[in-house]
């Protein structure tokens, strides 16, 4: 024990002994600079996970371990802008987090204040070298004096160069889809010409959009070849009944909200109603909305806290847990590479990070010089459908401000 | 890097809560680490007329010294990487040989019974080759995945296939199946299966449910189940606020997952009303997955459905699918069950 102890003292100083700093430092620098040569991801995310247990482990208060986390953070910033990467999201509190002892909650917020308010004070050396930093999630959560401190640092940082540092502060990821889903609603349920006196009027029937719809399953369905079954009945069927069919679905979702159903019933029977009885609606007086059926899956990624920012390349979590614990499900599930590392967020450095930027280089530029490696198929499948889907987007758009 | 003494100065100044040192004082100590303002990409153009670029032979030096370093690094880490992928494949193939299933359900009851705990829902994401007889394949894949999870215990198993091609056969499928758990357990102990889809009926045998324990739900998912189930609830929401049913206050969390877990729980067939309630009561058939196997070479998602994922274990195979190993078989049994030892968090054992 005693020995060991020795050792890594002395290993400590032989480390710290300036011609061996210096040494590591342009080594470093090299390696930064080699990295930088080939391809280089966009967008990292961080999971900082680790800190309590290298706290734990190594015998130091808990804070003391965040401590040590945020130099880690710092050294890995320096790394990543150094070589290019654009955006940087890091995991630094989920709304789970709350939940954890107070004592280390309320230390997690002054450390995030202090480090936000001497940011602040930096002005002139974050306006040459800093990022831009963000704040994503409830800022709602905070505390005031918290707030006040992001709120600056947001303000001073928002003209700063390309580079964005994302902080997830009080976060997670479902909250974060769900926020997007009320925006894109509250946004689609603004009328575009303020015809007030409406409002309460039904929406008629056998609109363009229940059309397109009709005609998007269809087309879907052939592309897509699955649920051939169905179309096939629909396309031999009256237009009434495929209209009737289409709805039964979205019945099925509205009546499982319990808090909405007896409303939405009632509201439900009188549009199957109206479905049969298209005549009776007059088409002037309702007021006019931007369609539903325009909503794609790229309105609702523009909805998200990461809206401007490139797709996710790459996701790093340290500390061995391999979950994603809530951060950045929507943004990380189509192309993005997920890493686990089996070490505690303090201590990664450079020297974990290289053999994973070297992973991923290698496979993009293997992916580079043979494109059709794995599922060319799908992927023309996607595109084909994608493409057929803008078209169809497109016309209700048009035929609304023909109105 | 920072150097030891600088580190401890800012790390003493953390300690008394950033009272120690001024702003100054912490910019006169970070300044020696800041890059050279001439290194800059986006520097203001009035500045650099000032400063012009100094020493253009070093620079192009130091260029060609980072392209060669790259060069080589790339070199000795494509030569570790084959290095640690021809052990892999070694251990592998030592792995298959040892642990072989011999379609006995009783061996692989036995693999898996010293583990901690075995996931209730395992998901695994496989994808559809290139082939003209690829469906079949990955069928036949499907239905040993079934039998392995039936033999396993573990009550469901969701398969996610990217283009949905399993969602339009699946009576195939079913019958696939079957005859692949008849080959395993016989036809008299076979479990009962139920085998469904978002959005699809239940396929299920009609036939008593003489052993409930023994029963088994595999649920397909496809990329339209991910990213467009969320659009198509957005719009249904959008619609309903634009008849004032809803206002957009009143979509939270609790009510989009509800409606997500909707899709991929039991569709409402015979069991519904009951099913919903037991849901809670059983956590054995729950919509997040614990374990997500990915047969691949790297650990992507690749459009699988985001929502349930959160707390869900992930592990990739690293089999790849480019040279040693063939090219016919990446759904193996051996990977199978070292995705179990790693969820159970036990170590790979040569010899049962």
């Amino acid at each position: 024990m005693a020995t060991s102890m020795h050792l890594s003292r002395l290993r400590n100083w032989f480390l710290a002994s300036p011609p061996i700093e210096f040494a590591i430092s342009r080594l470093r620098e090299l390696l930064v600079g080699a990295i930088r040569q080939g391809p280089v991801p966009q967008h990292i995310a961080f999971i900082m996970d680790g800190n309590r247990r290298f706290a734990r482990t190594h015998g130091i208060e808990t804070v003391e371990g965040h401590n040590l986390g945020f130099e880690a953070l710092a050294r890995i910033l320096e790394v990543c802008y150094r070589s290019g990467v654009q955006v940087v999201t890091i995991y630094a509190f989920s709304i789970e987090n709350f939940k954890r002892s107070k004592f280390e909650v309320d230390a997690l917020m002054e450390m995030a204040r202090v480090k936000l308010s001497q940011m602040a004070q930096h002005g002139e050396i974050l306006d040459r070298y800093g990022a831009k930093v963000r704040v994503l999630g409830r800022l709602d959560l905070l505390r005031p004096d918290v707030l006040a401190a992001v709120n600056r640092t947001v303000e001073m940082t928002k003209n700063n160069g390309d580079r964005v540092l994302n902080i997830c502060f009080p976060y997670t990821s479902r909250d974060e889809i769900t926020g997007a889903i009320r925006e894109t609603v509250s946004e689609y349920s603004k009328p575009l010409r303020s015809t007030r006196s409406s409002l309460s009027l039904q929406r008629t029937p056998f609109s363009e959009d229940h059309i397109t719809q009709n005609i998007r399953a269809r087309t879907n369905g052939k592309l897509d070849d699955f649920s051939t079954e169905i179309d096939s009945v629909s396309e031999s069927s009256t237009l009434a009944d495929d209209d009737a069919q289409r709805t039964n679905p979205h019945n099925d979702v509205y009546q499982s909200d319990t808090a909405l159903s007896s409303v939405t019933t009632l509201h439900m029977a009188e549009k199957a109603a109206q479905n049969r009885f298209p005549e009776t609606t007059t088409e002037t007086e309702r007021p006019v909305f931007k369609s539903p059926e325009t909503i794609t899956r790229q309105t609702l990624t523009d909805h998200l806290l990461t809206r401007d920012c490139p797709p996710l390349d790459l996701m790093i979590r340290t500390s061995g847990v391999e979950r994603l614990s809530d951060f950045m499900l929507w943004q990380c599930h189509q192309n993005t590479e997920i890493v686990f590392l089996d070490v505690l967020w303090p201590e990664f450095d450079l020297w974990h990070f290289l053999p994973v930027m070297l992973g991923w280089q290698r496979k993009v530029s293997k992916a580079k010089k043979n494109p059709d490696a794995e599922g060319n198929f799908d992927g023309e499948l996607q595109e084909s459908g994608e493409e057929s889907r803008d078209e169809l987007v497109v016309s209700p758009e048009i035929k609304a401000k023909n109105l | 890097m920072v150097s030891k003494l600088d580190r401890e100065l800012l790390r003493d100044n953390i300690r008394s809560r950033g009272s120690k040192l001024s702003a100054t004082d912490r910019e006169n100590i970070v300044k020696p680490y800041l890059p050279d303002p001439s290194e800059l990409p986006r520097w203001p153009p009035q500045r650099r007329k000032k400063l012009p670029r100094k020493k253009p032979i070093r620079t192009f030096l130091k260029s060609q010294l980072h392209l060669i370093t790259y060069t080589l690094l790339h070199i000795i880490f494509g030569i570790a990487v084959r290095l640690v992928q021809s052990y892999h494949a070694v251990v592998d193939r030592i792995l298959a040989i040892v642990y072989y299933h011999h379609r006995t359900p009783e061996l692989i009851r036995k693999d898996v019974k010293g583990l901690d705990r075995l996931p209730e829902h395992l998901s695994v994401i496989l994808s559809l080759r290139k082939e003209d007889d690829a469906l079949p394949i990955l069928m036949d894949e499907v239905a040993e995945l079934v039998s392995w999870t039936a033999s396993a215990g573990i009550p469901v198993l969701s398969v996610y296939e990217k283009t949905g091609a399993l969602k339009s056969c699946m009576p195939i499928l079913h019958q696939a199946i079957t005859n692949k758990l008849s080959s395993y357990f016989g036809s008299s102990q076979q479990p009962t299966l139920q085998l469904f889809a978002p959005h699809h009926p239940v396929y299920k045998k009609q036939q008593d449910r003489s052993s409930p324990q023994n029963s088994l739900v595999v649920l397909l998912l496809s990329a339209t189940d991910g990213q467009e189930t969320f659009v198509d609830l957005t719009k249904t929401l959008a619609e309903m606020s634009q008849n004032g049913k809803l206002s957009p206050e009143d979509i939270t969390m609790e009510l989009v997952d509800a409606e997500i877990s909707e899709i991929t729980t039991q569709p409402s067939q015979e069991v519904s009303p009951g099913f919903e309630r037991s849901r809670h009561s059983f956590p054995s058939v729950k919509p997040e997955p614990d374990l997500l196997l990915v047969f691949g070479p790297s650990l992507k998602l690749d459009g699988y459905p985001p929502w349930h994922i959160r707390l869900t274990e992930m592990y990739y195979t690293g089999v790849n699918s480019d040279g040693m190993t063939g090219y016919g078989d990446t759904v193996e049994y051996q990977g199978f069950l070292r995705g179990l030892w790693h969820y159970a968090g036990a170590q790979m054992r040569f010899g049962r």
